[in-house]
């Protein structure tokens, strides 16, 4: 699994509408009001925050390659474009198994609590009770240690539990042997400490971006597995809340409340002493997200249809040609209704 | 009092170490204590012993937050959970939680930054301490190797009539050092205890090559078939890595180790080495506090290191457990160069502490200021100091004696590393400290040393790769 390959399916996706960065704050999960309306607009939200440590030169360099391989080429307005090569190539790359979205760099952290009930667990069955835990995380140690007040972490019955459920998950994910043997390695027990990701990628021999690519993909798998199952005990509750349940970012929620409770925008704006454009993001944000959003406080029914059947039928969701087309509407109710309406599968 | 008897009882040791038990009996006295023990001597047995014979706290200053987790870590591990950390990586919720039950830790490492804010001042004073301990004590020196501005304030914190006594604890510490270690910490009468930094099992050699590049062909050859487990100290996080995979490539065991890696693969490496799952590390001065192996048989610089008291640490990893150990030096002309650059760097310049004072003056917070002058967070905290007791002036001046104090130092480890006469002599009239006994395995230029004994017998064993099934039916 290579950045340049999801990169080149991100941009097929974008369709010639978005600037190259786009993929860049898709990948890190910037969370802007631009790419959180693009993450709904053109369907990305598996790959979105999957790299957040991802540099511009890495980022660079996968750009550099489908340039060169000629799959992809900018045009004069500077925005990125797959070409028929491209296209065909993007269409034939399998389908990566990503759930950015929904664990947004939580998976980590189930895997870190995993990691430490797993070095516990491993330690107490080799009868040492003590260890240097390799989790130094505070929050991640406090939920092990309340984990261990219902379960009995060296009883043998739980280590072998815990082993068939983490068997039987990766089974069932359709991961590959490749993932099984970097999600085992990046576990540590007695005497068997976990490798870093230089040791992973020379034993691999891939580059490290590579081998954190087909981690997280793999937690992703393991994680959909274990939220679908109903008949494991160990394994759901340590991806307790680890499902981003808000898909607000803090600010946009606070925005929400105040508009709950009847403010208007600009007393909103005033309020939290926000530049309005900045709480006209947190209102799309709220489209993008809320089921529940009352689109119809802002344009018409018949408005919204309107646009809905126009982006339909010329194919395109860019806002300055939909605005053309709907003089009469503002930027911001194009960005809501193409927000609440038009946005990729719901999850 | 039998102290022995409860060595043996409550820490499982059958002997003191050299010098332990009178700096015990000290501590327990009631007496200020300075205490200069060589690195991995025990010096936490000095606190931890007495303290387990006093009611109330322990309260142990420490300079790195790596350090303290480690040292609250290891402690936890063997059987005191009474112990908690203030730094400030905790959040605010947990600081509350310590905080409000401060009265239950039998031992609370706090940072110095830490230790001066009001709040958590007052919170100390409504428990009994017992006892506080300065750990690391030479970084309350400007003249040390490792000066920590904020330590110069503990000083201010507790007043002599109403506090615990302090112990003082450091490995390395000449007598203008224990003179500033007295000083700023207010010490009354203090008793000094010093051991001598003689490590009768390291031995010594320097090695001096003409160019970058014949360091790299020694330290294939030399690292192929010398024996490990082993440390090599370079100047640069980007020198680790490149000297890592290269030696990697010749199938020897080893990572590089620097704060540029994430914490989780720090984790892995550092717990690799103490395993013995992992026979070498490269790495900057980043490594090496607070790591437990008895076992280490080399110490490797690749470079010209800052200051004599930094190398002597650095090289006080090896052959904990009292065996054989050998120190190497290996350097180049231009190192000297190299290492003035590292060492001034983070000193700000005169142009810049204007720049900066210049900004407090149009009331930029010291924080803003120091970025916008380009100073770096530590030259910020020292100018602070500095100028809460000066005119700028003055701070310019003390500055520039601290830049001249690094030289100075660079030119004494400069000489070191050019000595001709016997090199742990040099190291022992550095700390102010005659030579007692030669050493039958002493240093490079003492006579031909004998170093047979590092001849690498077999091969590392290394990691092996386990499929995964393997692996998970070994963790659970
Ligand atoms: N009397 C003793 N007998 C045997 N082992 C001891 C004794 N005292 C301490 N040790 C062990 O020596 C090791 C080093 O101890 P400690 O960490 O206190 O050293 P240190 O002097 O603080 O080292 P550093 O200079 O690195 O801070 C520990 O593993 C400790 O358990
Ligand atoms: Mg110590
Ligand atoms: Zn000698």
């Amino acid at each position: 699994m290579e950045l340049s390959s999801i990169l080149l399916k991100i941009i097929d996706q974008l369709d010639g509408e978005r600037t190259i960065y786009a993929g860049y704050h898709l990948l890190r999960g910037k969370r802007s009001g631009q790419t959180l309306q693009d993450v709904e607009y053109y369907g990305l939200k598996p790959y979105f925050h999957i790299i957040p440590n991802c540099s511009k030169e890495i980022y660079d360099e996968a750009v550099n390659k489908l340039c060169q391989a000629h799959l992809i080429y900018f045009a004069a307005d500077s925005f990125a474009h797959t070409t028929e090569k491209g296209k065909m190539e993007a269409q034939a790359i399998a389908e990566p198994q990503f759930n950015g979205w929904n664990y947004r760099g939580r998976e980590l952290l189930f895997f870190s609590r995993l990691s430490l009930i797993v070095q516990a667990a491993s330690h107490l069955k080799a009868g040492e009770p003590s260890f240097m835990p390799i989790q130094k995380n505070v929050e991640v140690q406090s939920f092990v240690k309340e984990f261990a007040r219902s379960y009995s972490l060296k009883d043998p019955v739980f280590a072998s539990t815990l082993k068939e459920e983490l068997l039987h998950c990766m089974e069932k994910s359709g991961m590959t042997e490749e993932q099984k043997f970097i999600l085992i390695h990046r576990l540590s027990g007695y005497r068997l400490t976990g490798w870093t990701w230089d040791q992973l990628s020379e034993q691999l021999q891939y580059p490290v971006a590579n081998v954190r690519l087909l981690y997280i993909e793999s937690l992703h798998r393991i994680l959909k597995v274990i939220e679908a199952s109903k008949d494991m005990a160990l394994l759901p509750k340590i991806a307790e809340n680890i499902k981003v349940t808000s898909y607000l970012t803090e600010s946009a929620n606070k925005t929400k409340q105040l508009f709950e409770m009847g403010l208007p925008m600009t007393a909103i704006a005033g309020r939290r002493k926000l530049k309005m454009s900045t709480i006209e993001d947190h209102f799309v944000e709220m489209a993008i997200n809320d089921q529940k959003f009352p689109l119809t406080q802002f344009v018409s029914e018949a408005e919204a249809q309107a646009v809905v059947d126009k982006v339909r039928q010329i194919g395109t969701k860019r806002l300055r040609i939909l605005k053309d087309q709907f003089p009469a509407l503002s930027y911001f109710q194009l960005r809501l209704i193409l927000g609440a309406r038009t946005g990729g599968e719901r999850s | 009092m039998n102290l022995k008897a409860i060595l043996q009882e409550k820490f499982g040791f059958e002997q003191f170490r050299p010098g332990q038990e009178a700096v015990i009996r000290d501590v327990l006295d009631g007496q200020d204590t300075i205490a200069i023990l060589p690195t991995g001597m025990g010096k936490s047995l000095c606190y931890q012993f007495p303290a387990a014979l006093m009611d109330g706290t322990t309260l142990i200053i420490s300079p790195l937050v790596a350090l303290m987790e480690d040292q609250v870590a290891i402690m936890k591990k063997n059987g005191e959970k009474r112990v908690a950390a203030l730094n400030s990586f905790l959040s605010y919720q947990e600081k509350q939680q310590v905080l409000r039950n401060l009265p239950a830790y039998k031992f609370i490492f706090i940072s110095p930054e830490m230790l001066v804010q009001k709040k958590i001042m007052q919170a100390f004073k409504r428990i009994q301490l017992s006892l506080i301990v300065i750990d690391e004590a030479h970084c309350i020196s400007q003249w040390g190797f490792d000066f920590r501005p904020d330590y110069l304030r503990i000083g201010e914190v507790f007043h002599e009539h109403e506090r615990p006594p302090i112990l003082a604890l450091t490995a390395t510490a000449n007598q203008k050092v224990v003179e500033d270690i007295h000083h700023y910490l207010k010490l009354s009468n203090p008793i000094i205890h010093r051991q001598s930094v003689d490590r009768p099992n390291i031995s010594y050699s320097f090695v001096k090559v003409d160019r970058e590049d014949e360091k790299l062909e020694w330290l294939k050859n030399h690292v192929k078939r010398t024996v490990g487990p082993g440390i090599i100290y370079v100047a640069s996080r980007k020198k680790a890595d490149e000297i890592a995979s290269l030696l990697q490539m010749l199938d020897i065991s080893i990572a590089s180790y620097h704060a540029g890696k994430e914490q989780e693969d720090r984790a892995f490496i550092q717990e690799q080495f103490i395993n013995g799952e992992l026979q070498w590390i490269c790495s900057t001065n980043a490594f090496g506090m607070g790591i437990h192996k008895d076992n280490i048989r080399q110490v490797i610089h690749a470079h010209i290191p800052q200051t004599m008291a930094g190398y002597i640490q650095e090289v006080g990893r090896a052959g904990r457990d009292g065996e054989q150990s050998a120190a190497t030096l290996l350097f180049t002309p231009e190192d000297e160069g190299r290492t003035r650059f590292i060492m001034q760097e983070d000193l700000p310049t005169e142009t810049e502490i204007r720049h900066y004072n210049h900004l407090l003056a149009e009331n930029a917070s010291p924080t803003e200021a120091a970025q916008l002058a380009g100073i770096s967070e530590t030259s910020m905290r020292i100018i602070e100091y500095y100028r809460e007791r000066m005119v700028v002036d003055a701070v310019i001046q003390q500055i520039n004696a601290l830049i001249q104090e690094k030289e100075t130092q660079l030119q004494k480890i400069i000489r070191f590393v050019h000595t001709r006469v016997c090199i742990r002599k040099e190291i022992l009239a550095f700390f102010d400290e005659r030579q007692q006994a030669l050493q039958a395995v002493c240093c490079s230029n003492c006579h031909s040393l004998d170093d047979t004994w590092l001849a690498k017998t077999a091969e590392d064993s290394g990691k092996q790769a386990l499929n995964w099934r393997e692996r998970l039916a070994l963790l659970l």
